[in-house]
């Protein structure tokens, strides 16, 4: 996915992200995502790639396989052995202010555009962004569908608009 | 004879003490409560400060540990970096740095590896990875 996405609920990434994601919820990056854009949310876990900025509201958790580069605005910051991080630190009452208001991080998405779509790893069944519990929040596929995809986007957003509920299919019989 | 080996790990020796001993082949000194440090040390072994005054510039060839409690205002270059209380100042890893779950710090650091404890604060530029001899600063 290319572009900005804002939800409200949880969002886990698994595939290739470029641009701006924020959520009101918590962010998980998985282990075989790449993420090249400014992430914020309530607690952000991250297990793979992540080039941008990161704004948590409450926690930021960097694990073992996780790899970020990019500056880091926190309330909590947890980092473990073995992640590989650089970046500045904001933390605590710094952190705080500003983080509340959540003011958009500076767009990262101005590097020269490498054609990660490409590399899309076609093993991730569901779609690249996958809005997890939207159930909490009936307001959320309304507002999910405020993303604005670049232009061969279509697939995702419909992905996005529609929370991944099993469909009944219907059964003969 | 003195039993330096036990003690050196627990600070407590009579007297103001600096106690030299070994552990891994190398030296080791403790900064004790009634201890205090100020200004420029390049020190082969390890160093601890457990409570102790410190401030400076500590170049150390082992590994640093910060106790809890303990404030220490001072550039701090040495192996294995583990804090558990406040340190204000630049900071060298050459290998892991370690923030334990009370530690505080202020400053840019530079490490191999960082693993930070949940309830730990850091105010700082981080810089990762591998050392091209950046023996200068």
């Amino acid at each position: 996915m290319i572009g900005q996405l804002y939800i409200e609920g949880d969002l886990r990434v698994g595939g290739v992200v470029e641009g701006e994601v924020e959520a009101t919820g918590d962010v998980e990056i998985d282990d075989l995502a790449k993420v090249k854009a400014s992430v914020a949310g309530r607690d952000v876990s991250i297990r793979g790639q992540v080039n941008g900025a990161i704004v948590a509201r409450k926690r930021l958790v960097v694990a073992r396989s996780g790899s970020l580069v990019g500056d880091v605005r926190v309330q909590r910051l947890v980092i473990q052995d073995g992640a590989s991080f650089s970046g500045k630190v904001s933390m605590g009452a710094a952190a705080e202010a500003p983080a509340a208001v959540a003011p958009p991080p500076k767009p990262v998405a101005q590097e020269p555009d490498i054609p990660l779509m490409v590399e899309a790893p076609a093993r991730i069944v569901a779609a690249p962004v996958v809005v997890a519990p939207v159930v909490a929040t009936p307001i959320a596929p309304s507002r999910a569908a405020q993303v604005r995809p670049r232009a061969n986007d279509r697939k995702d957003r419909k992905a996005k608009a529609m929370p991944p509920k099993v469909k009944p299919k219907p059964k003969r019989r | 004879m003195e039993t330096q080996e036990a003690v050196a790990e627990s600070t407590p020796m009579e007297g103001t003490g600096q106690s030299d001993s070994k552990r891994d082949g190398l030296k080791k000194f403790t900064l004790g409560p009634n201890d205090s440090l100020e200004g420029k040390l390049t020190y082969d072994g390890h160093m601890t400060v457990d409570g102790g005054h410190a401030e400076g510039e500590f170049r150390i060839g082992g590994n640093i540990e910060i106790g809890n409690g303990t404030v220490v205002k001072a550039l701090l270059e040495g192996s294995n970096v583990t804090i558990k209380g406040e340190v204000e100042g630049k900071l060298t890893a050459r290998d892991k740095l370690t923030l334990g779950k009370a530690a505080k710090l202020n400053g840019d650091v530079q490490v191999r590896r960082l693993q930070i404890e949940d309830g730990a604060t850091l105010n700082g530029y981080v810089r990762m990875g591998d050392f091209e001899q950046q023996a200068g600063s």
